[in-house]
């Protein structure tokens, strides 16, 4: 065992003679007179791999594309009683108000994205209220025209059972998938360094 | 080929089970493409031919996807199956006979299925649409003999090693039967609601994860070395190519179904999975170009390799095409468009349908030993091929961004459907300039069996000129 | 023998590798799926679907033998009394059962009991038939938890006495018409599947976990070339609309690239006369080309033909 080495398992495990006959056959193997070459992995593929994992996690993750909520729309509705939108001379005012009102927080471009009318506010308002006064978790209800309804997504569990609607930034299948990927490139390492050395190459010279 | 269905095996010469699937092959892929672009013109101009059940569209989607994926695509790699892994183990096919069987019950079964389903005979289920019976026939008499045929042939070879390409053929065919078994549970078991849905995707994700994109890389492996005289690059990469099919191609179906309730862990699993395929896609294009070194030259002289290094380089818009667009960033965006559809024939069209035509230009010529008729008609093939899926992949990428559009902006879908009016035309070119160019390769290919040069024994057919 | 070239090794990983994958893929979302407990949605679709709308051996060609009705009744079956309105699917004998009714686990624990205890739904065969209701039960926090009934057996309805309380302008081949949905092919334009962006606001809301239980095919469609028609029937419910845009679309929306699906109306119109289509196709052209002024008449459809099924079944889309 004293001469054993990590990056060659297999023949510093053999002795002399054996490792001479496998060179022999691997490099002799006429496979239909189509030859293999055993050259290492180019590092720019390991950079590609290696990138490709980054990659894989972070944009999976929900980045762009979210729907509004009612949670979203929450300060519009707070802000309705506001002295200043109801001194306003018309609906279009009002609305302008509110939206001015409300402006500065990270939901901006949301809002922007997904504008409302005063009518729509108005149909709405009831509803979210509703939902306040029951104390419900205001991101897992989405707002579809003039409706408030429950999202479908089925997010991550809460301590008492009910269900995250939202999309998550981590749940079980991101774990699942750290586990997966750490298993096979533990496994496609450890397979590497069993092939045979880079140095037996095939006698392609005829 | 009839006469040889009851001939004693060793009366039945050598390479007849492949020359009959590839001919079968090309036979369908005419047709396959014929029915696309007749649908694609409906598309463009609905009162095109109407009033008619067995001519309308809904009738005839499901039997042009069908004719492509399983007589042509499936059929030119039984093809590439039946003379590659006997080539590459130095033997012969373990049977001729079950060979040829295979490919009469496949042709069979294919023409049962497709008349099936145009008469609306389906299972309502996306890429599994066959009946169940008709399921079970694939299985029976197409995919395991299939897997016998290779598994015997690479269990009898007489070589020490099995080359790389036989690694992907033998666990494809083990793969794929396995796919059509248990993505078809729920036809078997009546299984409905949302896991119905679900396998319906993990069976239609499967079948080209597992069974088509492997296939048609392992056929790569051996045109390149094979025409080029150059060995493999890298056993090593292979070998990272392999097994990143295996584990990250077989991981990811739920992708397809990012709009729907599904649990949020299956989808987030399924996402960086899904981005995890440009793995084996990292590893096959560099083990394929870093192979060319030195003969790039054959990249325009050689009609075989300039069809396998197209099909190639298509593999890298491919993947990252479908790496990203499945996830939830971009997902949202593209899901449901002709983004899609204009990936899937990128896929299917593109990358695959390029492979596997150099493998059946290689082994008809060979197997025949007679050289390509006109090698002007090999290249009006190639040019049709790719101009008019270039045309189709562009045309329909866009119409796919407008109604990406259309969607988020919430515009009337009439106007998305006005929008895409002159994509629907394009793709109706496209797509019958594909037609066109595979009629010249069937008259070409038969022209060869009949008058093609004689190719002596010992040679390759592209180390012989060209006589037209 | 050398030993490098490790196949029984790569094997037993093959293995390993794939299923792995399929444990995490397959076996772990099993879980999740089974024991959802169906919503009303849910009930609604498979009672009014049926058994299956794909394949299968009791409707082979997808003709719309062996399939259930939805009926709205104004009077009892038994009695004629008149009575609030009621919806009922409606099992002819012979009928195959609803997935939920044949595999009561498939509803979810909470529904399968009630449906079990509180329905009778053991009691329902396919050789006899069967009528059944949707059914609720007040909950604690106010909201009302669906379960199937066996009207048959809690009751004492027949199929035959309920469709004929019934008449046929009450009835709706909803699951006769999802399987024309499922034959012409509809599905590859037109969605099932609102999706989780914003174009719900048009097509409404997408559906939930529980909504699909007991449906077969979900036919959800992955291209879209058209409106997603999940919930068509709330934006429109005009049979005559319905009617023309079938016959030929470019009478209501000139610009569609739907196809005619007027071959749906069969040989003859609802007074037993003979369409002559080609006669309506050459009108139709001379419209076209601007000769007339009016498109010809949309011929009214047979009450049993496959466009009147598939015109029950678009509007039950809600």
């Amino acid at each position: 065992m004293s001469n054993w080495s990590f990056d060659s398992p297999l023949r510093t495990l053999s002795d002399e003679e054996k490792i001479r006959k496998d060179e022999k056959l691997w490099e002799d193997d006429n496979l239909g007179g189509v030859h293999e070459d055993n050259n290492p992995v180019p590092a720019p593929v390991v950079w590609l791999v290696a990138l490709t994992v980054v990659t894989a996690f972070a944009i999976t993750f929900p980045l762009w594309g979210q729907r509004p909520t009612a949670a979203l729309y929450e300060p519009y509705v707070n802000s309705m009683d506001k002295p200043e939108v109801l001194a306003a001379k018309d609906d279009k005012e009002a609305m302008a108000k509110i939206v001015e009102m409300n402006k500065g927080t990270p939901n901006d471009a949301l809002l922007e994205r997904h504008p409302l009318s005063m009518d729509d506010l108005r149909m709405i308002a009831p509803q979210i209220k509703a939902l306040e006064a029951k104390g419900a978790h205001m991101h897992d209800f989405e707002v579809v025209g003039d409706q408030v309804v429950t999202a479908n997504f089925e997010g991550n569990y809460r301590p008492d059972g009910s269900r995250i609607r939202q999309q998550p930034w981590w749940d079980k299948g991101y774990t699942i998938d750290v586990f997966y990927l750490s298993y096979f490139f533990l496994a496609v390492f450890t397979m590497i360094k069993r092939l045979p050395p880079t140095s037996w190459q095939p006698k392609h010279d005829h | 080929m009839f006469k040889y269905l009851f001939a004693r095996s060793e009366d039945i010469p050598e390479g007849s089970a492949a020359v009959y699937f590839g001919f079968s092959a090309i036979t369908w892929f005419v047709i396959g493409t014929g029915l696309g672009a007749f649908n694609a013109s409906k598309l463009a101009f609905p009162d095109f031919v109407t009033g008619l059940e067995f001519v309308s569209f809904g009738h005839m989607r499901q039997v042009h996807v069908h004719a492509v994926i399983f007589g042509w695509i499936s059929m030119a790699f039984a093809m590439a199956m039946m003379y590659m892994t006997s080539a590459l183990g130095n033997t012969k096919l373990w049977s001729e006979k079950l060979g040829i069987w295979n490919a009469f019950l496949w042709n069979v079964g294919l023409s049962l299925g497709l008349t099936l389903l145009w008469s609306g005979m389906t299972s309502g289920r996306e890429y599994s649409d066959f009946p169940w019976f008709i399921d079970l026939y694939i299985a029976t008499f197409m995919t395991i003999p299939l897997g016998i045929n290779v598994w015997m042939t690479v269990i009898n070879r007489k070589t020490q090693g099995i080359y790389t390409t036989n690694w992907f053929f033998a666990s494809a065919v083990f793969m794929v039967s396995i796919v059509f078994i248990v993505g078809n549970l729920p036809e078997w078991f009546h299984l409905t609601g949302l896991t119905e849905a679900y396998l319906t995707w993990w069976f239609a994700h499967n079948v080209l994860g597992l069974w088509i994109t492997p296939v048609a890389a392992a056929i790569a492996y051996y045109t390149i070395p094979k025409v080029t005289g150059n060995p493999l690059y890298s056993h090593r990469i292979g070998h990272l190519h392999f097994w990143s099919v295996v584990v990250f191609y077989s991981t990811p179906a739920a992708h397809h179904l990012m709009s729907a309730p599904l649990p949020e862990w299956l989808k987030s699993f399924a996402s960086v999975e899904g981005v995890l395929i440009l793995v084996p896609a990292v590893a096959f294009v560099s083990n394929i170009l870093l192979t060319m070194q030195g003969k790039w030259n054959m990249f325009v002289e050689n009609l075989e390799i300039r069809f396998t290094v197209t099909g190639c380089l298509m593999a890298i818009p491919l993947n990252m095409q479908g790496g990203f667009q499945q996830t939830r960033a971009i997902n949202w965006y593209i899901h449901g468009t002709g983004w899609i559809v204009a990936h899937a024939h990128l896929a299917l069209l593109g990358f695959s349908t390029f492979l596997e035509a150099a493998a059946v230009y290689l082994g008809l010529q060979t197997l025949m030993k007679r050289k390509l008729y006109s090698l002007t008609l090999g290249n009006l093939h190639f040019w049709f091929l790719l101009i008019g899926f270039t045309t189709y992949w562009v045309s329909m990428t866009i119409a796919g961004l407008i109604q990406g559009a259309g969607k988020i902006y919430e515009v009337p879908y009439i106007d998305v459907v006005m929008a895409e009016h002159p994509y629907m035309i394009a793709r109706w070119i496209g797509g019958s300039l594909v037609f066109v160019g595979n009629c010249f390769w069937l008259y070409n290919m038969w022209m060869t069996a009949r008058a093609g040069t004689v190719i002596p024994e010992g040679r390759m057919a592209h180390e012989l000129a060209y006589e037209r | 023998m050398v030993n490098f070239r490790e196949y029984k090794i790569g094997a037993r990983f093959f293995g390993l590798a794939l299923g792995g994958s399929m444990t995490i893929t397959l076996f772990m979302p099993s879980f999740d799926l089974r024991n959802v407990n169906a919503t009303e949605v849910a009930l609604d679709k498979q009672l009014w679907a049926g058994h299956e709308s794909g394949f299968s051996l009791d409707d082979p060609f997808l003709t719309g033998e062996h399939r259930p009705v939805r009926v709205t009744l104004k009077t009892d079956p038994k009695t004629g009394q008149p009575m609030a309105s009621t919806v009922a699917y409606v099992y002819p004998a012979g009928t195959p059962l609803p997935n939920g009714v044949d595999h009561p686990d498939n509803l979810g624990n909470i529904v399968e009991q009630l449906s079990r205890d509180k329905g009778r739904i053991g009691e329902a065969t396919k050789s006899q038939g069967a009528v059944f209701l949707l059914s609720s039960e007040p909950q604690g926090d106010g909201s009302k938890q669906f379960y199937i009934e066996n009207a048959s057996a809690t009751k004492g309805w027949n199929p035959e006495e309920v469709m004929k309380a019934a008449g046929d302008e009450n009835t709706y081949h909803a699951s006769y018409g999802k399987a024309i949905f499922v034959r012409e092919g509809c599905w590859w334009c037109h969605t099932l599947l609102p999706e989780e962006t914003q174009d719900w606001q048009v097509f409404g809301a997408p559906p939930m976990l529980g909504d699909f239980n007991g449906e077969s095919p979900t036919a959800f469609g992955s291209d879209r070339k058209a409106p997603d028609i999940l919930h068509v029937g709330s934006r429109n419910s005009s049979r005559e609309w319905m009617m023309l845009h079938f016959f030929n679309p470019r009478l209501v929306q000139p610009h569609s690239i739907m196809p005619r699906f007027d071959y749906l109306w069969g040989p003859i119109d609802d007074k037993g006369q003979k369409i002559d289509f080609d006669k309506w196709r050459a009108e139709y052209n001379e419209y076209v080309d601007g000769k007339r002024v009016t498109p010809p008449e949309v011929p009214m459809y047979a009450s049993n033909s496959d466009a009147r099924a598939l015109i029950d079944f678009v509007l039950s889309l809600k």
